[in-house]
């Protein structure tokens, strides 16, 4: 191989970043965050309501001493509500600074994604919710859609959110 | 069943008779532009005296005097009248002919309508088409009783419908991605892009989509029940739409068939925007 492909081999590798995504069901179908951002996977425990709150959060929960709020997430997805089975986990995430929690269906798996595995969703749609869409990726078969957690509330509500 | 596809030939019967409307609309609103124009064009007529009358070109009067005399009267009188103050009335009318003469002029207003609609969105006329010159093949797929039609040229292939993955957050036509042979497509649930009108839960429940039609190069492909078959066709058995519609993605009406011809280019280009049938 010459100097020149080797560098630019090398160079497409450096830029081929690879990921670690955290994998979790909604629906039926798999969303993947980065590991970065995840701290801890709970599973379901009492969530206390909070009167006054937003739509979007669901309530409170006791982290060792610190309250978390949990996000809705199926609502914000624009999903209907589904029953909490055994399978049900509190992700805790950090995004924007804060600890929150996001419900989902179930946790899968840790999956290694390089960059160039992943592709951009097509740009339709003005609803709210398609802003949270990294891109997706094809996993085994499996379309894995990647959410942007920072994403996942406008400034505005992570603002609201420190006032919990 | 024999109610069911009943219902799906009223529909398509409907949509059809919708899309053949659109002309004759669109010819009725130039009768009315005409007939809008023409009380118009008795007033710039009207109007014209006066710049006649600021030429002050009084052999012009008399060869109008010589060659009609029933007009010598009037303008005799109109001249005795407005002699002394010609130039204040002039000076009044003029800016007031020169603005209708500016706005009104019929043809100009036709004109620029017609080059804007379509240019606006950017789509390239059907006459640019490959397709437009000589006979062509074309294959026909139904939906919801709608039968629509293809030009095999811009067909990018057809695959077998498969487990479609949602996004959140986008338009109810577009069905989700799905995965064939490690390429993303784009899935358009074409009954709800073409007629979202006539979408109730009745008629998206009996939907049964077998197929993908893949739009030329691209990665969109348009959701069918049935493949029909694909025939030669010539250029008269097209109703072409080639004058700016409302519908760029409509390249025609097949007459024999009675069913639409598409103009896949612009419908890629639609659904890019994410724009569908209805709200282009």
């Amino acid at each position: 191989m010459s100097d020149t492909r080797r560098n630019a081999s090398e160079s497409e590798n450096t830029n081929d970043e690879v990921v670690q995504r955290v994998t979790f069901k909604l629906d039926n179908e798999t969303y993947g965050i980065n590991v970065m951002q995840v701290q801890e996977i709970l599973r379901y425990t009492e969530i206390a309501p909070v009167p006054g709150a937003p739509v979007y959060v669901m309530g409170i929960i006791n982290l060792r001493g610190n309250v978390v709020t949990v996000i809705d997430t199926r609502a914000r997805f624009g999903m209907e509500s589904a029953e909490l089975t055994d399978n049900t986990r509190i992700v805790i995430i950090e995004a924007e600074t804060q600890v929150i929690g996001i419900l989902v269906d179930s946790v899968a798996e840790v999956v290694y994604l390089k960059s160039s595995e992943i592709d951009v969703a097509p740009n339709v749609g003005n609803d709210e919710s398609a802003k949270y869409i990294q891109g997706v990726s094809n996993r085994d078969g499996e379309l894995l859609i990647l959410v942007d957690l920072n994403k996942l509330l406008s400034d505005v509500e992570w603002d609201e959110l420190k006032q919990f | 069943m024999s109610k069911s596809l009943a219902a799906s030939k009223q529909l398509m019967q409907t949509y059809l008779s919708e899309l053949l409307t659109e002309e004759e609309v669109a010819q009725k609103s130039l009768l009315v532009k005409e007939k809008q124009s023409k009380p118009l064009e008795k007033l710039l007529l009207s109007a014209t005296f006066p710049q006649l009358a600021e030429q002050g070109t009084a052999e012009k009067l008399s060869s109008t005097k010589a060659q009609n005399k029933s007009l010598v009267k009037e303008q005799a009188v109109t001249n005795t009248v407005t002699k002394p103050t010609t130039k204040l009335r002039q000076a009044k009318i003029e800016p007031e002919v020169n603005e209708r003469t500016r706005i009104e002029n019929p043809a100009q207003v036709a004109q620029s309508e017609l080059t804007t609609r379509k240019s606006q969105g950017g789509f390239e006329p059907i006459k640019q088409r490959s397709y437009r010159q000589g006979d062509f093949q074309a294959m026909f797929f139904d939906v919801a009783g709608l039968t629509i039609a293809v030009p095999l040229i811009e067909l990018g292939g057809i695959i077998n419908h498969d487990k479609t993955t949602p996004l959140m957050g986008k338009p109810d036509w577009f069905k989700g991605v799905m995965l064939n042979r490690d390429n993303k497509v784009n899935v358009v649930d074409t009954a709800r892009w073409v007629m979202p009108e006539k979408c109730d839960p009745t008629l998206l429940s009996t939907l049964n989509y077998q197929y993908i039609i893949m739009l030329s190069d691209s990665s969109w492909g348009l959701t069918a029940e049935n493949l029909i078959d694909t025939v030669t066709l010539k250029q008269d058995q097209v109703k072409w739409l080639d004058a700016p519609s409302k519908r760029p993605w409509l390249a025609g009406l097949v007459k024999n068939r009675m069913c639409a011809l598409l103009d896949v280019k612009s419908l890629i280009q639609l659904l890019e925007q994410g724009a569908n049938a209805k709200n282009n």
